[in-house]
């Protein structure tokens, strides 16, 4: 059998509470250059009113977390929305593309912070790998970047995007 | 080194998707979620637009057109249910339906669902037969072969180190180890591993169960169908995503069957971790 190449790093002795996780992949800025490449975008920053929220939350089932809608517009038409959701344990910011027609083109998370609110411990389950070998120390508070094990649904952003779309049909169709 | 490598995250495939190349070769970035989107597309069991929606509103024994990534994916599934002795069935979508872990497609009242993998024929590249009604899922598989079809447009892109990871299905392409750490069942980080030119999977029953009405689910069921609790999580290494996938859930049921599968299939269990018991 072919053996995959890994091999375990040992945590050091202490248990120490692990940073909370956050991840930056873009800017707002980033995002921007690349949904709507070589256009010009026009902010175009709303105060949604009560009755604004009330018919998103009716069309959508979603209360927008912010008042304040984040919303540049494209030459071409299009549009360009910075949102953020609140899951259980993070929270969450996201760039949404939609097209001249209100059709979602992109979507790209911004950010994400997750909490842990675990701790590392180095147990005796390490005895358990197979063909196991020293490496080197991990260095506790480095950016944790690949954490195995699926815990994060991706439902609160879906969710937000439905939302976004029913802010646009009540708040940017109509210019 | 890892730290140098640009990552781009989207939600796809329930969950996010991360795809981390190094700088240079962003543009093939759009490549490997284009691949991931396709996948979801055509496997997503809430769809109606999918190929496992086709299957199930196609009456049992007639051949469905489908997507050859289906098709790929399907063989897998076969291939994995007779190694394992039926164990692992992707044709659950009825048990997970009634627990409440997947929702009802329009049709669910149309069927009596009783077709297992074994009942799946392959007619060719492109056609499908079930010969039993079934409600096929394929969420303890498509996932890690999502990763799997990223890492080969990235390849194919030419980019000489990458890393894709939906939500804990992760594999690194290139030579240059990437640091994963592994989660226990509950959620805390125990361990770390270095892994290059492979792919890990990590599973557990705690981290997947839902609390529906009064009752938990488990999406994890064992010879009899009925829901299994390990209290354990799983992490297993693999060539290939798909394998790293599937194989934590016949792991979860069953260790030394698993264990005997990976000798012939490029891959071993890496971790099963033990809980610390009060003492």
């Amino acid at each position: 059998m072919t053996r995959i190449p890994y091999r375990i790093l040992p945590l050091a002795a202490l248990a120490l509470p692990f940073p909370a996780h956050a991840t930056v992949y873009m800017t707002v800025e980033q995002a921007q250059a690349q949904m709507f490449p070589h256009q010009a975008l026009t902010q175009s920053f709303r105060d949604l009113t009560p009755d604004q929220v009330s018919a998103i939350r009716k069309a959508s089932g979603e209360s927008p977390l912010s008042k304040k809608l984040k919303a540049w517009r494209a030459a071409d038409g299009g549009w360009f929305i910075v949102d953020e959701v609140v899951g259980k344990h993070e929270f969450i910011t996201y760039a949404v593309s939609l097209d001249a027609a209100g059709v979602v083109r992109d979507v790209e998370i911004l950010d994400y912070r997750e909490a842990y609110g675990g701790e590392v411990r180095d147990p005796r389950w390490r005895r358990q790998f197979i063909g196991k070998r020293p490496g080197q120390s991990l260095k506790l508070g480095a950016d944790i970047k690949n954490i195995s094990g699926a815990t994060l649904s991706s439902k609160h952003v879906t969710d937000g995007v439905r939302r976004l779309l029913a802010t646009y049909a009540t708040v940017l169709a109509h210019g | 080194m890892a730290d140098t490598l640009i990552r781009r995250c989207r939600p796809l495939l329930g969950t996010f998707v991360e795809i981390a190349v190094p700088a240079g070769f962003e543009s093939a970035i759009d490549d490997g979620f284009a691949a991931v989107a396709h996948v979801h597309a055509r496997m997503s069991f809430h769809e109606e637009a999918s190929d496992l929606a086709a299957l199930r509103r196609a009456p049992a024994g007639t051949a469905v057109a489908v997507d050859p990534h289906s098709i790929t994916v399907l063989r897998i599934a076969c291939d994995l249910h007779a190694r394992s002795g039926g164990l692992f069935d992707v044709a659950v979508g009825a048990e997970l339906v009634a627990s409440g872990l997947l929702p009802q497609p329009p049709c669910h009242a149309d069927g009596n669902w009783i077709g297992t993998t074994g009942d799946i024929v392959i007619v060719d590249d492109m056609h499908a037969v079930c010969a039993r009604p079934m409600l096929i899922d394929l969420g303890g598989i498509a996932k890690g072969y999502a990763v799997d079809c990223a890492v080969e447009a990235l390849a194919v892109a030419a980019v000489p180190q990458a890393v894709v990871n939906a939500g804990g299905d992760l594999r690194v392409l290139g030579d240059t180890p990437e640091t994963v750490h592994l989660r226990e069942a509950d959620g805390s980080v125990i361990g770390a591993i270095e892994l290059a030119n492979g792919a890990i999977a990590s599973s557990s029953s705690e981290y997947a169960q839902r609390r529906i009405g009064q009752s938990v689910a488990s999406p994890h069921l064992g010879r009899n169908r009925q829901p299994i609790w390990a209290d354990r999580a799983v992490t297993i290494c693999a060539d290939r995503c798909v394998i790293a996938d599937a194989m934590t859930k016949i792991a979860l049921a069953d260790p030394a069957l698993a264990e005997s599968m990976l000798e012939t299939l490029g891959g071993e269990i890496v971790a099963r971790p033990v809980r610390e018991r009060a003492l």
